[in-house]
């Protein structure tokens, strides 16, 4: 059982400062995601919960018991770190067993609860090699054990996967996800992987320059982003962003950038004139293949990048980055560079942000879920049954 | 030349300039052990003699077990100390108060690696102490041992032995330290292990290795100290440097074939140690590439 409270966190290093004013709690249970470019806080933050730092002001709780002053042994709560931080003289049995030994457990209970640990992450096998002889998955995987065996309230994960390959990255993530389910204990997982934090989050924490940018469900997250950064940091290919302004003219709000004008729908009608950004997902773009007038742009395709499942189209918009559309199957994989196509923008999943970047008007979200959000929430869903 | 040449000839010429630094080496090694077992009429004769023919181990029995050969004078000042006791005294010790400066360096490594104990220009002022000749001091420290009755004891030369070589021991495994990975040392607090226990348990394993080659290099000086043994020492604590300098000064001229002898006893031990953990100092010194 545990329930952690944050109430107004605050951390510096030095001139920099690492958290400005964190506050909220996280229920027991809960599988929490921290998420962020680097820099942003979220190791920090679970380094001032596991007592590793000590916050300049604020409070840490667990189960509504004041922390602060705890060593990070007296917190019960466990610990992977990104470099996994195993025992390199000690072998992966005794690496296992080594929490065990410092709770003074005896012998041959602790013989026992390695043995079933080993067994939970599958890893009996290597139990007398050295983790040198281990490989990234297998180093993951013991000091996960190693946590496992303490039987914490709580695991914090420090970008645990960061170190591993593609392919070992979605098994363990899997296992994170698998384990969960089984010990229902709270986990606090820190990544700047927007995709980790859509598939194994409960709640995602958006953090970005030491404060929370959203805090939300994944499919919350990634329908109803509230600012440019969050609405660009989800997804991928992440949501094309255009630079441009509203202006009222006759028949409603109108958005006008360099190339392109747009008549914007109902719920943008209340927006005020002025520099805006246009967010648009670039599945939520459809491509007619032979450039037709009518069309919100016609355009010459910059790139084409058929990745099987799905065909990306880059544009050229003015901007710095490429206006990017992404296709289903192969339908467009034997478009030439250099061919004009037009463009629709669904008129109803756009997106505003102010000059702040904070979100003014949506039309679509989270009434109206895309597909690729509920994908994603199909993924979350599948791997809790 | 062609790249394959250019590899032989690069080789070529690092292996003779190695050859020629060995030789440089091991020659006077060479020459003692020779000497060793040369009888005492080859000792300087010219031209060298380089084997000893026929060689004889009468050097060692002198030496070592006493001897009835020696002249009068030679045998008076052998007799004062047997050099078994010597090589028992150093013993004692240049093991004991290296192993003790090793193990207690460490421990103020570790907190000046991670708490800051000492400033860098503490740390830099440590090493200074070092660099004051000990000639310097001697005289003082001799009135003051006098004083406090630490003179010609065991217990004296051996603190001092401890507290001159604790600041090489610091500096030596503080940069030892500084390589081991932070969240190794976290990864064993947080499983619930104190400090002390994260230390011996976990950072001093890891360094075996850095540990084992300051001993070594630190045995390596307390061994072969000179100048603090003679003066501090009179008649009860005698050192084997001390117990071959007494050669030196013999009536009969130098006894150089049970000088050699007597070297030859006091390399081996080092040599057997250096043998017991060369694994140790390969890696000591290369201690940078630890895996993380």
């Amino acid at each position: 059982m545990a329930r952690i409270d944050l109430i107004n966190l605050r951390k510096s290093y030095g001139p920099t400062l690492a958290v400005r004013d964190l506050s909220f709690s996280i229920a027991d249970g809960e599988f929490i995601v921290f998420v962020g470019p680097s820099g942003c806080g979220k190791t920090t933050t679970l380094r001032l919960i596991a007592g590793f730092e000590e916050p300049d002001r604020g409070e840490i709780r667990i189960d509504g018991r004041l922390v602060n002053d705890l060593e990070p042994r007296d917190r019960g709560l466990g610990m992977v770190f990104q470099s996994h931080a195993l025992f390199p003289h000690k072998t992966v049995a005794q690496n296992i067993e080594f929490g065990l030994r410092m709770k003074k457990v005896p012998r041959n209970e602790r013989a026992k609860r390695v043995r079933e640990v080993a067994e939970m992450v599958r890893l009996t096998a290597l139990l007398d090699k050295l983790p040198g002889a281990c490989s990234g998955g297998e180093s993951q995987r013991v000091a996960l054990a190693r946590t496992l065996v303490t039987n914490p309230s709580t695991f914090l994960l420090d970008e645990p996967l960061s170190s591993l390959d593609a392919k070992l990255r979605r098994e363990l993530r899997a296992e994170c996800d698998r384990l969960h389910q089984e010990l229902k204990k709270t986990f606090i997982f820190v990544t700047h992987d927007q995709e980790e934090a859509m598939t194994l989050a409960d709640r995602i924490v958006v953090m970005r320059a030491g404060d929370i940018e959203q805090i939300g469900s994944p499919m919350e997250i990634y329908s109803n982003p509230v600012t440019d950064f969050v609405a660009d940091f989800f997804g991928s290919p992440s949501m094309n962003l255009i630079a441009g302004e509203v202006d009222h003219a006759e028949g409603g709000a109108q958005f006008r950038s360099s190339r392109l004008t747009l008549t914007l729908p109902k719920p943008f009608a209340n927006v005020p004139p002025g520099p805006v950004t246009l967010g648009i997902r670039p599945e939520h773009v459809g491509v007619q293949r032979d450039g037709r007038s009518g069309a919100d742009l016609d355009l010459p395709v910059r790139l084409v990048e058929p990745l099987g499942k799905d065909t990306l189209l880059y544009f050229d918009l003015g901007s710095e980055r490429p206006f990017v559309v992404i296709c289903e199957g192969l339908a467009m994989a034997d478009m030439e560079a250099g061919a004009i196509v037009g463009l629709d923008l669904a008129r109803d999943c756009l997106f505003l942000f102010g000059p702040d970047g904070r979100r003014i008007a949506q039309s679509g979200g989270l009434t109206a879920v895309p597909a690729r959000a509920q994908l994603a929430a199909a993924r979350v869903g599948g791997a809790a049954d | 030349m062609t790249k394959t040449q250019k590899r032989y000839a690069s080789s070529a010429a690092r292996y003779s300039i190695l050859t020629l630094w060995a030789l440089i080496v091991a020659f006077p090694l060479y020459w003692m052990i020779t000497t060793s077992f040369k009888p005492s009429d080859q000792w300087f004769s010219w031209p060298p003699v380089w084997f000893p023919s026929p060689p004889t181990l009468a050097n060692y029995h002198d030496v070592w077990l006493g001897s009835t050969s020696v002249a009068e004078g030679g045998q008076t000042a052998l007799s004062l100390q047997t050099p078994f006791l010597a090589l028992r005294n150093s013993m004692i010790l240049a093991f004991g108060s290296t192993g003790l400066a090793v193990l207690y360096g460490a421990i103020i490594a570790y907190g000046v690696s991670r708490y800051s104990l000492l400033s860098e220009s503490r740390m830099f002022q440590l090493l200074m102490l070092k660099m004051v000749p000990p000639i310097v001091i001697i005289a003082p420290l001799s009135l003051y041992y006098s004083y406090i009755g630490l003179l010609d004891s065991m217990f004296g030369l051996g603190v001092l032995y401890f507290l001159t070589s604790l600041p090489y021991a610091v500096w030596m495994t503080k940069s030892f330290i500084d390589e081991v990975p932070r969240e190794v040392e976290q990864a064993a607090e947080i499983l619930g292990a104190s400090r002390w226990r994260t230390v011996f348990e976990v950072v001093l394993p890891l360094i075996r290795s850095g540990l084992v080659a300051t001993f070594m290099f630190i045995l390596i000086l307390n061994w072969s100290e000179y100048l603090l043994a003679l003066i501090l020492s009179k008649t009860h604590v005698v050192t084997l440097p001390v117990e071959l300098s007494k050669f030196e000064g013999s009536t009969e001229g130098k006894l150089f074939g049970r000088q050699a002898a007597l070297s030859v006893g006091i390399t081996v031990p080092l040599m057997i140690v250096g043998l017991m953990i060369r694994k140790h100092l390969a890696r000591g010194f290369s201690f940078g590439m630890v895996r993380r």
